[in-house]
């Protein structure tokens, strides 16, 4: 928990630190909107706007729509324009919204009255706060051109040295903390950055016509470093549903099957003939460690959303193709296996539900909430730090008054077992008890387990969500179900940033 | 037929502050006028059910009842709560704030949680020696969400579980004694400081408990009473938790923890200066001298229990000088007790009420005789077994202490019939205890029973000079009497049981081993004493079916026998 919190304090400095700018936008902002838009919006929407075939009109400026021309589409090949489009009428739409909002206060103004100073502060607050998501979101879009731009990076500009300059601010942030948490808040504060350097420099010379190639070039740049683990950059790829739902990834040239390894196949290809026998052939394929370092491989889940696509402006890279093909499959997957001993518990991989069958039924320690534990004092723990959620007795009765309507053969199933119970306890003796328990067991997991099991998808669902912000757990899950929804992301980044104004 | 008139007149104010001023017989008056039985029936606030049967109508009657006890129906079950809950028009249950179902054993869960979901103000829930109570009950319990006072004693089914339910359901929680209630361990308890954080009162006899459970106790901010007799898991380790938690800490009770060393202690005395009560019965063999100089800091300290520790004339020097204003002291079956001691403890705390100097076996007539004098205001000693004291110490006792309600004086051999004549100038005594005093006859205790009238316990164990006529004086003297033990007082016969039939108020009784009284005598008994609950008639061989009859029919309220 720890490195998250010195690091959260870190974002908090940071995005301290970006509000001089910020300030200084606002005062703009008082005087004169347009002119606001034009310094806050407008640059970063043309650099990353430039590649696009369509044309896209900026609403901030409505007196200067920018043409964008397709100088850079010949460069572009694997990306998906129609995506992009889609993000873009997104940004306008949502830049539309802006300028109304911005458009009323404007007209406030003008109402002899004066407003109520806090009123004032918390209008700029939303609108710095919509402005910000505005300007991850274009980032983020940018960023799915990188692959493809990447290559074409070559020439510099002074300009690169100034903002690698700025970049130097940033590199104490990702050093001492650890790995895990670290990708995901490093890439935070670089968009940050970034927002500030975009500024930065436009606010310093406003030629923001001239050099513009080489300023789109350095964007992308810092981008995908912005997205890089530690200085050391890697390639992110990723694989397409299908490939990830494929049971075999190794098939024979020769007569087609499948394997799972590689190893595998290459004992079948000893079938095809002696040439494949030699040693050599049999023989793992040599990594070519020799040659020039290697990009580090991460992947991205095809899934739209998710926090391991690409495209997410939190996005946390998968380590190996196995990560993605369980990560997909747990996720975003229909949970096809079904545990044979609690009938309730569903898998999408098949790992999780053998795991899980050792130990199903070992989990005696429930909570209210429908939480199981394998030890008592994990479930004190959860207990203790959640409001309200009390240990569930087993066999209780009322656990069938908490079921949702639609499950009555579970409600009957746990009213018997009520009734049962009723009737050992007129004599208590301790046998009896027990051997009561063991005998209802099977029947009293099934409503807790129907409830446990929706519990679940969601802890695999936000796993990572809940280290960075461990004691909410209701609205993380509400937050890991908006992302979901493509590029609605919006109302999070705005709550962030309105905390880190306030 | 005047008075009632009278009465009429007055208005209910005036009706319910005579009523407030009787105390003792609002019976009779309930009876016979029909104004105070209107009056009594809208503003009593306690009841306490004999027989179930009656249940309904009472309620019905006294509607405005706060505190409803059970603890004598145990016949009370599931269905009978849900017949009372049932009935259409009563609502008594809106005003419950307390409820007594101490040893109700019929009482299932199902009924405890229909019974304490009906009562929205519940605040004060007695379950003590339910030991049946598991879980389940207590998660029945943990629905009286305002639920501020809980004794859960002898709850033996209980677990951390339930616990954790009380817990978390009853956040008010001021008061809670879980005594044995030996399933709970420390992650309950520990639970239960997180949850619980208004716990003033806490009672963890018994369990076992480690000292992990006292750095959880120890971040309750407003404990006040702490009691862990018997946690003999606790060592000194836990105890210094206790130094620096706890800050209101004004009672605490170690006895009988094994582990616990006087440098445990010392850890806790010195991080509470304003401790007003210590009990340490019989878990120091010795108080070290550190511990001695810790004491002298404690100049609250009212109540000091150290029973089965060794003691020197210098230990109670120090705290006859240093805790002035204490009113218990407790030194019963330490050794090292010596008449010296005793005489210089006495001397410096005169405002002692409590002295228990249970077989301190050297102490004599001296001891007593400075005790009378430095302590007017002494309500309780207990000497059992001093067979030093005789009737010359007695003598003064009988003198100075006026104010005496209790005395114990079993095994006291020396004590005879000239020694009961001085204690029955003591006429507040309400306990006496004589068990075992060879030496008194129907003389002395015709003395008692002439002077001492609020007599309500007598214990005569084998007292076997003692006979009819004795027993026919007290009869008359001490008509109070609540609990007589005259188990092996082989003189008795049916006359004096006729006698003690005319002792309306006794509840308990015990005759075990008086080989001479007989069913006429027990059917006197029965008749007679109305309130009789408990009744020890082990090894009386004449009595036969007849007397059991007669018990069975009149004794209606009789619980054990």
């Amino acid at each position: 928990m720890n490195p998250t919190g010195s690091l959260c304090a870190n974002n908090w400095a940071r995005s301290s630190s970006l509000v001089p700018p910020g300030n200084g936008l606002q005062t703009n902002l008082s005087l004169d909107p347009s002119s606001f838009f034009g310094v806050g919006i407008e640059t970063p929407f043309k650099e990353i706007n430039q590649p696009s075939p369509t044309q896209c009109v900026i609403p901030g400026e409505s007196k200067k729509d920018v043409k964008i021309t397709d100088q850079e589409t010949s460069k572009l090949q694997d990306w998906d324009p129609s995506a992009m489009l889609n993000n873009l009428s997104f940004l306008e739409e949502k830049i539309h919204q802006l300028q109304d909002v911005v458009h009323m206060i404007v007209n406030k103004k003008f109402q002899p009255f004066e407003q109520p100073r806090e009123l004032v502060t918390q209008e700029q607050q939303l609108i710095t706060a919509d402005l910000t998501s505005i300007i991850v979101q274009l980032i983020s879009t940018a960023g799915s051109l990188l692959p493809s731009v990447r290559n074409t990076v070559a020439n510099t500009s002074p300009l690169i040295g100034q903002l690698s300059q700025l970049r130097g601010i940033n590199l104490p942030f990702g050093t001492g903390t650890s790995s895990g948490i670290q990708p995901q808040n490093n890439c935070e504060n670089k968009l940050f950055d970034h927002s500030i350097q975009n500024d930065v420099p436009n606010k310093c010379e406003m030629e923001q016509n001239h050099n513009m190639e080489e300023h789109e070039h350095k964007d992308e740049e810092d981008m995908e470093e912005g997205e890089n683990l530690p200085p050391g950059s890697y390639e992110i790829l990723q694989l397409e549903k299908e490939e990830i739902l494929a049971p075999h990834t190794h098939f024979c040239t020769i007569c087609g099957k499948g394997f799972k390894r590689d190893a595998n196949l290459r004992m079948h290809m000893r079938g095809h003939g002696d040439e494949y026998k030699t040693p050599a052939a049999l023989a793992k394929p040599h990594k070519e460690t020799g040659s020039e370092p290697k990009l580090i491989k991460r992947y991205s889940c095809p899934y739209g959303g998710c926090k391991r696509n690409k495209d997410h402006k939190k996005f946390q890279p998968l380590k190996t193709i196995l990560c993605v093909k369980n990560h997909y499959k747990r996720t975003h997957c229909d949970k096809s296996y079904t545990c044979s001993r609690c009938h309730t518990k569903k898998f999408s991989v098949i790992a999780d539900l053998k795991t899980h069958e050792k130990h199903c039924g070992k989990d005696k320690w429930l909570c209210s909430c429908g939480t199981t534990f394998s030890r008592k004092d994990k479930l004190f723990g959860h207990i203790a730090l959640f409001q309200g959620h009390t240990p569930a007795i087993p066999l209780e009765e009322n656990k069938g008054l908490a079921e949702p309507p639609d499950r009555c053969d579970a409600k009957e199933n746990s009213t018997m077992v009520g009734s049962m119970n009723f009737c050992f306890g007129s004599n208590p003796s301790s046998e009896n008890g027990i051997d009561n328990m063991m005998d209802v067991k099977g029947n009293i997991d099934d409503p807790i387990n129907y409830f446990s099991s929706l519990n679940f998808e969601g802890c695999n669902f936000g796993a990572f969500n809940e280290f960075s912000q461990p004691p909410f757990e209701d609205s993380d899950s509400s937050f890991s179900f908006l992302m979901s929804g493509s590029f609605n992301y919006a109302p999070k980044s705005g709550g962030e940033s309105c905390s880190d104004n306030l | 037929m005047l008075s009632e008139s009278v009465f009429c007149l007055l208005t209910e104010d005036l009706l319910i502050r005579i009523l407030d001023r009787v105390n003792s017989d609002r019976k009779s008056l309930r009876l016979v006028c029909k104004e105070f039985h209107r009056v009594e029936s809208t503003t009593r606030k306690t009841i306490r059910i004999l027989r179930i049967e009656f249940l309904l109508g009472l309620l019905q009657k006294y509607c405005n009842i706060e505190s409803l006890d059970l603890s004598v129906c145990p016949r009370i079950d599931d269905g009978a709560v849900s017949v009372l809950l049932s009935h259409g028009s009563v609502n008594w249950t809106r005003r419950i704030k307390r409820l007594v179902l101490s040893r109700a054993t019929g009482l299932g869960y199902v009924g405890l949680e229909m019974l304490i979901r009906a009562c929205p103000l519940l605040e004060a829930v007695d379950v003590s020696h339910c030991c049946g109570y598991g879980d389940r009950e207590a998660s029945a319990l943990s629905c009286a969400v305002r639920l501020k006072e809980l004794n859960m004693d002898k709850c033996l089914g209980v677990t951390d579980i339930g616990l954790a339910k009380i817990a978390v359901g009853c956040s008010k929680l001021e008061s809670l004694s879980l005594k044995w209630c030996l399933e709970i361990s420390d992650l309950g308890i520990d639970l239960l400081s997180k949850k619980c954080l208004e716990l003033k009162f806490l009672d963890v006899s018994y369990l076992k408990v480690t000292s992990e459970s006292l750095r959880s106790i120890a971040s309750l901010l407003k404990l006040e009473v702490f009691i862990m007799v018997g946690c003999y898991l606790v060592d000194d380790v836990g105890l210094r938790f206790l130094e620096k938690g706890c800050p209101l800490l004004k009672a605490i009770d170690v006895s009988r923890c094994n582990c616990v060393s006087p440098s445990g202690l010392l850890s806790v005395i010195s991080g509470h200066e304003g401790l007003e009560q210590m009990d340490a019965r019989y878990c120091l063999s010795e108080l070290s001298a550190p511990l001695i100089n810790g004491l002298k800091n404690l100049n609250h300290l009212n109540i000091i229990r150290i029973n089965g520790v060794r003691v020197s004339d210098f230990i109670l020097q120090i705290i006859g000088t240093n805790c002035k204003s204490l009113v218990e002291l407790g030194l019963s079956k330490c050794i090292g007790v010596t008449n010296m001691g005793i005489m210089q403890v006495v001397s410096g705390c005169g405002n002692l009420k409590t002295l228990d100097l249970t077989c301190c076996r050297s102490i004599t007539d001296v001891a007593i005789s400075t005790i009378a004098n430095s302590c007017p205001n002494l309500a309780c000693l207990k000497l059992e077994s001093c067979d030093m004291v005789t009737e010359v110490g007695l003598y003064q006792l009988g003198l100075s202490c006026l104010m005496l309600e209790e005395l114990d004086l079993t095994d006291c051999s020396g004590v005879n019939d000239i020694a009961l004549k001085y204690i029955s100038r003591c006429s507040e005594l309400v306990r006496l205890k004589l068990g075992l005093c060879t030496n008194i006859s129907d003389i002395g205790l015709a003395h008692i029973a002439c002077n001492c009238t609020k007599l309500t316990e007598l214990d005569l164990y084998r007292c076997v000079r003692i006979g009819d006529d004795g027993l026919a004086a007290l009869a008359t003297g001490c008509n109070k009497l609540t609990m007589l033990n005259l188990s092996y007082c082989n003189r008795m016969t049916d006359t004096g049981l006729k006698c003690i039939s005319n002792l309306g108020e006794l509840s308990d009784l015990e005759l075990r081993a008086i080989p001479n009284i007989t069913s006429i005598g027990i059917k006197a008994v029965a008749i007679n004493c109305k309130r009789l609950a408990n009744l020890d008639l082990k090894h009386c061989e004449k009595i036969n079916d007849s007397g059991f009859w007669a018990l069975a029919f009149y004794a209606q309220n009789l619980l054990q026998l």
